[in-house]
């Protein structure tokens, strides 16, 4: 994070608003909790401080200019209270089909309600289909006048009930099939109260402040220019700007990463266990190190797929997939993992924290599941195996855009929407420069600039995904019935796209290479490549797990944060 | 199905008693023990229920007068009770079990009696040996029972205690003596309806995310008299005390827990037959039932580990601080694990407190303490590491296999010998002898090559640890180890877990599903998982071997455990939803 | 049976092995200060028994060090089971 950053300001607000009986203070976020409150105030004040507005494009109006500083920003709300900024954070959601594939008209006037504080929910799933869209029953029919009509329900609704608008998925052709579906911005404010019905909030084991619902329409008659895009073709406008939202979905995970991350630091501290103080036991320290791990390998993982958002547009439907797989699931493994050094205190609700740590362990769990689960997207990634294979074995990739993917520092241009597809017929730029970019590493153990280690390490993570290649190239096609095997496999091609882009980020940073602890030696990478070839090759791990034990010190050391980011202050763009 | 002669207390008919737990018109069932814990409050029914069946007198020894004949028993009836509702589990009775143990091992015939007429009469005994700022570190506590006059003084705060306000009685853990030695504590055994009113202050309810219906509250001690044979064993054994009477419950409350994920894995199966996604129930999709079958093989391998520690207890009481903390270190883990990887099968619907899935989040919040309730799962790690050296020069060096009755789950047991347990095991590891027992009988053949290679990998793992084990420098063998020592541990544990599931496979050869190699390869590839040796699904022809027991088990509504005993009162296959 | 030890050369062993475990030199070690003030935690004890079996070739409760927590005391201790033994 850079000075002057927007997330920077919003932090600085949000410090003054954590503390007494603010909006984000402890007491309240935990009573709001126990209450099943929508957090109201804190919501409010993030409409004060202008966060709407960061979820609208400047081509329409806004201040999104990059992808990067929306993840930025959400992780600031999300380390406080996930309830808020999921609460909060779903205006960009429902707004995303609209960036994708609205006109210019309703990309601005959308834009406009946006920034005044409405709020927009996205329809996508219902009661019987959950995550299968195709499945979807809620029907949208032509009438005489030119208008289209709406029928049916949408459940399990993120804000169905307190948004003004929601992006609905409709059934548009009676045989449905991937051209039968439109999307359409449904203005609630303009529909008469016969015409839809709230569902009531459901109950959840977490974010349980949230309005969880769902909304019913019975012929609900809108206007032509509600339509998005064209009609018969939201399923394609969903899959797209699923791959904005994936991409940045993520932010939240590292938002409740930064605070079960922060609770058990200060716990292991002040606890005295033997006539020392917790964090101070070897076997603490161990599981504070491969914890920071997973936090440090998921912020790279979604720094550099913000990134790539900008940079490698025609290959998000696979950034996106992986990224929304990939960091929600280590996050959860990482909580866990406190959650044994937290011990009674990660279940009791009044004794430590106000109970902060039980509440983001049911509360992280939601980003596993909504927005496409793991599941989900690994189906997707391994529908992609095929071309990935055949990349990989080209080497091809798109070096510049790969370049500044990777690079905190170079200019990230405007996000070209129009260029995301369905799939990614370049592959995955960040696997497939992995070769070369272990090259580039060996290089520097020559000119002493990296411990010999490091390098075999990454050594090790090519020669793994050279294997994990090999096995996706064996594995036959099975649209229907996709094997469990394919699933794992699909794991593992996480961990490499993981473990490549730690290798590139801390390439393109070794010149002007940053001071922090983090950064000597290689530390962070050896972490990450340690952690990443333990799932890779857990048969025969290679490297020193000493190294949880050497990042667990600087855990313990810092002040505030603890981020890959901040220690990388580098200029230019976020 | 009516049997005229039902044992009335078996645990088929406390099965019988709890009933069809998706009948909503069942005060046992879970649309009742859902509400009840949103309202945090114990299911009134089900104490009524558990009463009824006198559940308080199976934690009595029948030298007592009570039921307790075996762990096994003991383990099973609780688990079915976790099954139900976690919370009726350890509100009604785990927590007095915690305690009764103390004074079967350490008291006096008029404790003994004392305390086995209170169970009898279906009253609580609490458990008061927490100190929020000590956790698990047994000789900092500083709850005072210090001598004055003739008698003790009571002096100091417990926190986190079941029942401490509906208890007759409480045992807590005291200091007894000033300063940093071993023998500065003791067990108290204090009867509440007798201390004066004005000495005992009790704290505000403890609030819980899970287990939400059990009475959690503390209690403060002000110059509290009691008399001086309130103490439990001779003055200053207390420490001694806590570390042999817990091996009981150590493995006892992972094997109830076990029941926990049981249920989590039937409603799994049962919401996922209703649900169709992509034109097919969900439990058709390959993926899913890899998952399943994972998760059964979890299961299998935690009982039969539990099942082989518990047997132990009575059958090899001295190498019980070994196995029953292994368990502890082990089980917990596997079962969390397990329950997150199942809501991953559920979706969003796991996320839901109601709808035909409302129970699985309750149980995924219930199943929590199991991991740093009642000593922490790190505690078992640290028993275990001061006795490698000794292992290393006798047990591991000389190999004795343990008896195949420990194995071989009908085999009758004696009684519980709370005065055999030991605090520590003498460097015996019976089931290190056993692994290399069982690795031997194994014989040539195609069929068993895959198990061999296996145990052969096992084999030369003990021998690694042997070695290590035997070259650990002093300053290893304590609370400030490095992880390499504690990894250590983690591999005695492996092994002991692998033999365990190994003899249980030999000695039930003549079952169609325990004899069959398949769960055994599976459960040891879930072991390999656990400790992040292994990844990824199952062969295709275990994990089919598996779904299609599991499916079976699922429609004729039998546990999932080794026992695979019927659950009367579950109705096999509820309509799906319309 | 090999004859028993004295209770110097019981003493001195001891120390000695008592040295190893808290990382001291044998002459820092008294024999009348409690071990816990060492730092040799409960669980030490537990495994110093095992080392006295083997040394000795008998069999003791590990909790006697619990009871005798001082070398001076142990000794002592040591030498009746011995004898009670012998």
């Amino acid at each position: 994070m850079n000075p002057g950053t927007p997330a920077v300001a919003l932090d600085a607000r949000l410090r003054e608003l954590d503390t007494g009986d603010g909006p984000f203070a402890p007491a309240l976020v935990a009573k709001l909790d126990r209450e099943e409150a929508f957090p109201d105030a804190a919501c409010q004040a993030l409409e004060s401080f202008g966060l709407g507005a960061h979820y609208v494009p400047t081509r329409h109006g806004g201040r999104l200019a990059h992808y990067p500083e929306l993840v930025a920003l959400w992780r600031t709300v999300a380390r406080r209270d996930l309830t808020a900024a999921i609460g909060h954070g779903k205006t960009f959601l429902g707004g995303a089909c609209t960036w994708v594939g609205g006109s210019p008209e309703q990309a601005v006037a959308l834009g406009q309600d946006v920034a005044r504080g409405a709020r927009v929910s996205w329809g996508l799933t219902e009661r019987h289909h959950g995550s299968d869209l195709l499945a979807g029953e809620l029907s949208a029919t032509r009438t005489v006048d030119g208008r289209w009509r709406l029928n049916g329900e949408k459940w399990l609704i993120n804000n169905a009930t307190r948004g003004e608008l929601i992006s609905v998925l409709a059934r548009t052709d009676a045989n449905g099939g991937p051209r039968g579906f439109s999307v359409f911005l449904v203005d609630k404010r303009q529909l008469p109260p016969s015409a839809f019905r709230c569902l009531p909030k459901e109950r959840t084991h977490g974010i349980r402040g949230a309005d969880i619902s769902g909304i019913a329409f019975t012929d609900a008659d809108v206007p032509d220019t509600a339509l998005v895009g064209k009609a018969g073709g939201g399923i394609e406008l969903v899959l797209k700007a699923l791959q904005l939202t994936r991409t940045v979905a993520v932010a939240m995970s590292l938002g409740a990463a930064d605070q079960a991350l922060r609770l058990t630091v200060d716990f292991a501290k002040e606890h005295q266990l033997y006539e020392r103080r917790l964090v101070d036991l070897p076997r603490a320290r161990r599981p504070l190190g491969e914890a920071a791990t997973q936090l440090l390998l998921a912020e790279a993982v979604s720094t550099v797929a913000s990134r790539a958002l900008h940079a490698l547009t025609p290959e998000a439907s696979l950034t996106s997939a992986l990224t929304k797989a990939f960091v929600p699931t280590v996050i959860n493994e990482m909580i866990s993992q406190l959650a044994d050094l937290m011990g009674a205190r990660s279940f009791l609700s009044d004794v430590y924290a106000h109970g902060l740590f039980q509440k983001v362990e049911r509360d992280h769990r939601i980003i596993a599941i909504f927005d496409g689960s793991t599941l989900v997207n690994r189906n997707a990634v391994i529908n992609q195996f095929p071309v990935l294979v055949r990349a990989f074995r080209q080497e091809r990739r798109d070096a510049d855009g790969l370049a500044t993917a990777t690079t905190l520092g170079a200019p990230l241009p405007e996000a070209d929407l129009s260029r995301l597809g369905l799939v990614s017929t370049a592959g995955c730029s960040v696997v497939q420069g992995l070769p070369a970019a272990v090259l580039r590493l060996q290089s520097l153990v020559e000119q002493g600039a990296l411990p010999k280690a490091v390098a075999d390490l990454a050594h090790a993570l090519k020669r793994a995904t050279d294997a994990v290649h090999q096995r996706m190239a064996a594995q036959p096609p099975s649209p229907r019935d996709v094997p469990p095997e394919a699933f794992h496999l699909a794991e593992h091609y996480e961990a490499c796209f993981a473990g490549a882009a730690c290798v590139h980020l801390w390439l393109n940073h070794v010149e002007r290479a940053p001071e922090g602890s983090l950064w000597r030696d290689a530390l962070w990478l050896e972490a990450c490549l340690v952690r990443v070839l333990s799932r890779l090759t857990p048969e025969a791990p290679p490297g020193d797990p000493g190294v949880f034990d050497r990042l667990a010190d600087v855990v313990v050391d810092t002040a505030g944060v603890f981020s890959l980011l901040a220690d990388a202050r580098t200029e230019g763009a976020s | 199905m009516t049997t005229p002669q039902v044992d009335p207390t078996s645990v088929e008919a406390l099965e019988e008693r709890l009933g069809d737990p998706w009948d909503d018109a069942n005060p046992v069932g879970f649309s009742q023990v859902l509400a009840a814990d949103e309202r945090g409050e114990l299911l009134d029914a089900g104490e009524q229920l558990l009463d009824a069946y006198g559940l308080g007198s199976e934690f009595v020894p029948t030298s007592e007068g009570g039921r307790m004949t075996h762990l096994p028993r003991l383990i099973s009836l609780m688990r079915a009770v976790f099954r139900r509702d976690p919370s009726l589990g350890l509100g009604y009775g785990a927590s007095s079990l915690i305690a009764s143990v103390n004074v079967w091992t350490a008291g006096s015939a008029a404790q003994r009696h004392a305390v086995a007429d209170l169970l009898l009469r279906k009253r609580k005994l609490a458990c008061g040996y927490y100190e929020l700022a000590h956790g698990n570190d047994l000789a900092r506590v500083e709850f005072e029972a210090l001598p004055s006059g003739d008698g003790l003084l009571l002096n100091g705060t417990k926190q986190v205690i079941s029942n401490i306000r509906r208890a007759d009685a409480v045992v807590l853990f005291a200091r007894t003596q000033a300063g940093a030695g071993s023998r500065n504590h003791s067990q108290v055994l204090v009867d509440l309806t007798r201390a004066p009113a004005d000495r005992v202050t009790h704290l505000p309810r403890f609030r819980t995310t899970g287990m939400r219906g059990v009475p959690l509250g503390g209690v403060t001690f002000q110059d509290c008299p009691v008399p001086s044979d309130a103490v439990l064993g001779a003055p200053g054994q207390g420490l001694e005390t806590a570390l042999k009477s817990f091996q009981v419950t150590r493995v006892a409350l992972p094997g109830m827990f076990l029941g926990i994920v049981d249920t989590g894995l039937r409603t799994t199966i049962q919401a996922s037959k209703a649900r169709t996604v992509y034109g097919r129930a969900v439990t058709d999709l390959p993926q899913t039932r890899s998952v399943l079958a994972d998760t059964f093989a979890d299961l299998l391998l935690c009982d039969a580990f539990t099942t082989v520690a518990a047997r132990g207890v009575h059958l090899l009481p001295r190498e019980a601080s070994l196995t029953t903390a292994a368990v502890k270190f082990l089980v917990p883990r596997v079962l969390m694990d397990a329950m997150g990887r199942l809501s991953t099968v559920l979706g969003a619907r796991f996320y839901l407190r109601d709808g035909d899935t409302a129970v699985f989040q309750k149980l995924l919040r219930d199943l929590q303490p199991v991991g740093f309730g009642h000593l922490a799962r790190v505690a078992g790690q640290m028993t275990l590491l001061p006795q490698l050296p000794l292992l290393a020069r006798r047990g591991w060096a000389q190999p004795r296999p343990a008896p195949a009755a420990l194995f071989r789950l009908d085999a009758p047991l004696p009684p519980l010998p709370f005065d055999k347990l030991a605090v520590s095991g003498g460097g015996q590891d019976g089931l290190a002898g056993s692994l290399l027992e069982g690795l031997e009988s194994l014989g040539d053949g195609a069929r068993t090559q895959p198990l061999r290679d296996r145990l052969e990998a096992f084999a030369r793992e003990l021998e690694v640890l042997r070695r290590e084990s035997a070259a650990l420098a002093p300053r290893e063998l304590i609370v400030t180890a490095s992880p390499a020592a504690y990894e250590l541990t983690t591999r005695a544990i492996t092994l002991m877990a692998a033999s365990a599931c190994l003899n249980v496979w030999r000695q039930q050869s003549s079952d169609p599903f325990l004899g069959d190699p398949a769960w055994l390869l599976a459960a040891l590839h879930r072991l390999d998982v656990w400790r992040g040796r292994a990844q990824g699904p199952l062969p295709e022809a275990v994990r089919t071997r598996l779904f299609t027991e599991l499916h079976a088990r699922h429609e004729d509504a039998r546990a999932f455990d080794l026992t695979r005993m019927p659950l009367s009162g579950w109705r096999p296959s509820p309509a799906p939803l319309s | 049976m090999p004859s028993l030890p004295s209770a110097e050369a019981l003493s001195s062993w001891l120390s000695s092995r008592i040295a190893t475990y808290v990382q001291r030199r044998p002459e820092d070690i008294r024999a009348d200060v409690p071990l816990a003030d060492y730092g040799l935690d409960s669980v030490y004890a537990l495994t110093l028994a095992g080392d006295l079996e083997d040394h000795l070739g008998l069999s003791l409760d590990p909790t006697l060090m619990w009871d005798h927590p001082t070398i001076a005391g142990l000794t002592q201790a040591l030498l009746q089971v011995l004898a009670s033994a012998a």
